[in-house]
């Protein structure tokens, strides 16, 4: 038995347009109070899943369920509960900022009376207090990219679906942002993301999602995500010499069994060429490897991780199912 | 799916109704706050009172010195002297400022709303504004009532001016009447076609260029196409004109907001209009000649033919005209066409999950964890489940 429902669920989810499969079986399991994000490039899935949760896409197949609620079969229900920001959007410029909540305020129910005080407290925090009787159209984007994010909230949502709610803004909005996520689930919201970087999700996120092309290749918190995947160091290797010695280096590199593939020579400006190779074994491997590869005669100038950041992890990811795919 | 569907039968949830107002009203007082912001609407308003003040006056202008001519010679009715050139400068004066305002809202009120759905495409606002638990019906009657809320007040703005023409006579109150009911009819009629074809195409141009064709065929294109059949209808019997004549279908006109407007001051009190009359006469094929052949007792008239016997097909809708026919014909238009808008706002898919909140096919899977997961939340499905179906 499960001790909470989940916020968001889905299974076997698919959409199908025409011939191209846009999300391809995919499920999710979120918990209250998680945020969990949605990671893959552009047209991986991630706005599809998000828009068959938001009630404005049905899906082909598969189910889906937000607290609980099938969405398919009782979208006004689920739209209660959930606060949607696409990934573009637009907004009625001829309003001004208390105007526009206030607007969807009243689209969602909210009682006058209790209209006035909630915008002042949703703009204190997406931080646009000053800017109430602006002009929607005044606002630079960051800003209204928190515009759009305060109205989501104004009927106090349990589920906030946010695509990609930082693309396009400058690095400070989106410390800001961030910020402000982070505040959110301090208030027990749950919080499904998407972007198409994962580092910007890594640091907040508790759950992460790798969608590409419609399929879901990891799912798990980013630390399960990233030990999976620990076990494969990524070595990069400079070494002096001329194209030949090169050669010899990524064959001799290559009749090593731990070694899973070698990317080579890239040339550095200090004259050295750069082989990176995945390597399978813990630290002391890799220093028998360095010592055995110098007594074989290769002029190795440099030997460290390359380092393992979340860009990479996803790339690798992503990198392995294309091989897995070829295979 | 509207107001009057879920209201009715739906004791389980008394506050649907109420819902719904609360959002068709809260989609109007959005759309009038941009739209009444600004100079833009008190221009438009100024120019459109400022265009039918100087029609009047144009009016008066020319027909003042002429009445006392033409009707001085026992004209209409054969009452002839200075209250009947009075009467005659009132229902010129009735009879332009009608058709004009009808022709303006023609063009004003299809503007209005041929945007209202293409343009939140456009700008990427639909997907924020349907994402809510509005019911698509709701926004698309609060649409359309925005857009025709501003037009009622440009219709229901020029009714002083024209009170002007009970000054003079020629015209009643329940000429004006008849005249504002026509005008509402057409403006809810052409706006309901603006925001079918806004619902329906994706650009703003294209939804504005179709409606506009449709505004065109209605009016004209019925006219010519009745016209028309007619002859040919005729010309197989040996001429138009040769006695009583074949005509096309009668209904062809009930579109046309032309024929219900001529209608209208073409019948004024007492006595009718006659120029306009025996045109209109002509295309209906029934011809009574209302200078000549009218009975009038009292206050009441109505048209005979030659025999002194009432025309037929005009005694059989009481005041025997066609404006009542052609505005309730607006009125269906508007509220097809307002359901089927509210149908291409629901997102493709989903469109019977609106009208079935719980449909057995997608509810309570029985196991895995997902079964437990909906047990969970009981009180949800349950919910759900006592929605009756409408």
């Amino acid at each position: 038995m499960m001790t909470a429902t989940p916020v968001v669920e889905t299974r076997g989810l698919v959409k199908r347009y025409g011939d191209h499969l846009a999300v391809a079986g995919v499920d999710l399991l979120v918990g209250p109070g998680e945020i969990y994000g949605l990671v893959g490039p552009n047209g991986a899935g991630k706005t599809t899943t998000m828009k068959i949760l938001a009630t404005l896409l049905a899906p082909t197949a598969g189910e889906a369920f937000v607290t609980g609620i099938p969405v398919g079969a009782d979208p006004l229900e689920v739209r209660r509960r959930i606060g949607y920001m696409p990934d573009f959007y637009g907004v009625y410029d001829d309003l001004r900022v208390w105007e526009y909540l206030d607007f969807f305020a009243r689209c969602y129910g909210v009682p006058a009376n209790r209209r006035a005080t909630m915008i002042g407290e949703l703009l204190e925090i997406v931080g646009l207090t000053e800017k109430r009787d602006e002009y929607v159209e005044t606002l630079s984007r960051g800003m209204r990219q928190r515009l759009c994010l305060a109205h989501t909230l104004v009927h106090d949502p349990a589920l906030l679906i946010l695509d990609e709610p930082a693309s396009g803004l400058d690095p400070r909005a989106r410390v800001e942002m961030r910020e402000i996520l982070r505040e959110l689930r301090s208030m027990g919201k749950t919080i499904l993301v998407s972007s198409h970087i994962l580092p910007e999700l890594g640091e907040m996120c508790t759950g992460v999602a790798i969608i590409d092309r419609g399929r879901l290749l990891r799912s798990g918190s980013i630390d399960e995500i990233e030990r999976s995947l620990r076990a494969t160091a990524l070595l990069r290797i400079e070494l002096l010499g001329d194209e030949d010695a090169i050669t010899a280096a990524s064959e001799w590199l290559g009749t090593d069994s731990r070694i899973a593939d070698v990317l080579g020579g890239t040339r550095s400006s200090d004259g050295a060429i750069r082989i990176e190779a995945s390597f399978d074994g813990p630290p002391e491997a890799q220093a028998d490897l360095l010592r055995a590869m110098v007594e074989a005669g290769h002029r190795v100038v440099g030997f460290s991780h390359a380092t393992s950041d979340l860009e990479e992890i996803f790339l690798k990811v992503t990198g392995q199912i294309d091989e897995e795919a070829a295979a | 799916m509207t107001a009057t569907g879920t209201t009715a039968q739906r004791p389980a949830r008394p506050s649907a109704a109420r819902e719904f107002v609360a959002s068709v009203v809260t989609i109007m007082v959005k759309e009038l706050r941009s739209r009444m912001r600004g100079r833009r609407a008190f221009i438009v308003l100024t120019v459109y009172l400022g265009i039918l003040a100087l029609i009047t006056y144009g009016v008066y202008v020319i027909v003042a010195p002429n009445a006392q001519g033409i009707t001085g010679g026992g004209g209409i009715g054969g009452f002839g002297g200075p209250a009947n050139a009075s009467a005659l400068i009132g229902q010129s004066i009735f009879t332009l400022l009608s058709i004009f305002q009808l022709i303006l809202i023609c063009f004003i009120a299809p503007a209005f709303t041929a945007g209202q759905i293409s343009l939140e495409r456009e700008k990427q606002t639909l997907d924020l504004l349907i994402s809510t638990p509005m019911r698509p019906g709701a926004i698309v009657i609060g649409k359309l009532a925005a857009a025709l809320a501003f037009v009622v007040l440009m219709i229901v703005a020029a009714i002083p001016i024209t009170a002007i023409v009970l000054m003079y006579g020629g015209a009643s109150v329940d000429d004006i009447v008849r005249q504002q009911l026509v005008l509402l009819a057409t403006a809810l009629g052409l706006g309901a076609i603006g925001l079918f074809f806004s619902a329906l195409l994706k650009r703003t141009q294209a939804a504005t260029v179709l409606t506009y064709i449709t505004v065109l065929a209605l009016t004209i294109g019925t006219t010519m196409l009745f016209i028309f059949w007619s002859v040919v209808a005729n010309q197989t019997e040996g001429g138009f004109g040769a006695g009583a004549q074949k005509r096309a279908p009668e209904v062809l006109m009930y579109v046309n907001p032309g024929v219900a407007m001529l209608d209208v001051v073409s019948n004024t009190e007492p006595g009718g209009f006659g120029g306009i009359s025996g045109t209109l006469a002509q295309l209906r094929g029934n011809a009574p000649d209302f200078g000549a052949n009218v009975e009038c007792i009292g206050n009441e008239c109505r048209p005979v033919d030659q025999f002194g016997e009432p025309v037929d097909d005009v005694a059989e809708t009481g005041s025997g005209y066609w404006w009542p026919r052609v505005s309730l014909t607006f009125v269906l238009i508007a509220a097809v066409l307002t359901l089927a808008a509210t149908r291409l706002v629901v997102p493709a898919g989903m469109r019977w999950a609106f009208r079935r909140p719980a449909p057995p096919r997608r509810l309570a899977p029985t196991t895995g964890p997902a079964g437990n997961l909906v047990d969970d939340s009981s009180p949800v499905i349950q919910e759900l489940n006592e929605e009756p179906d409408r």
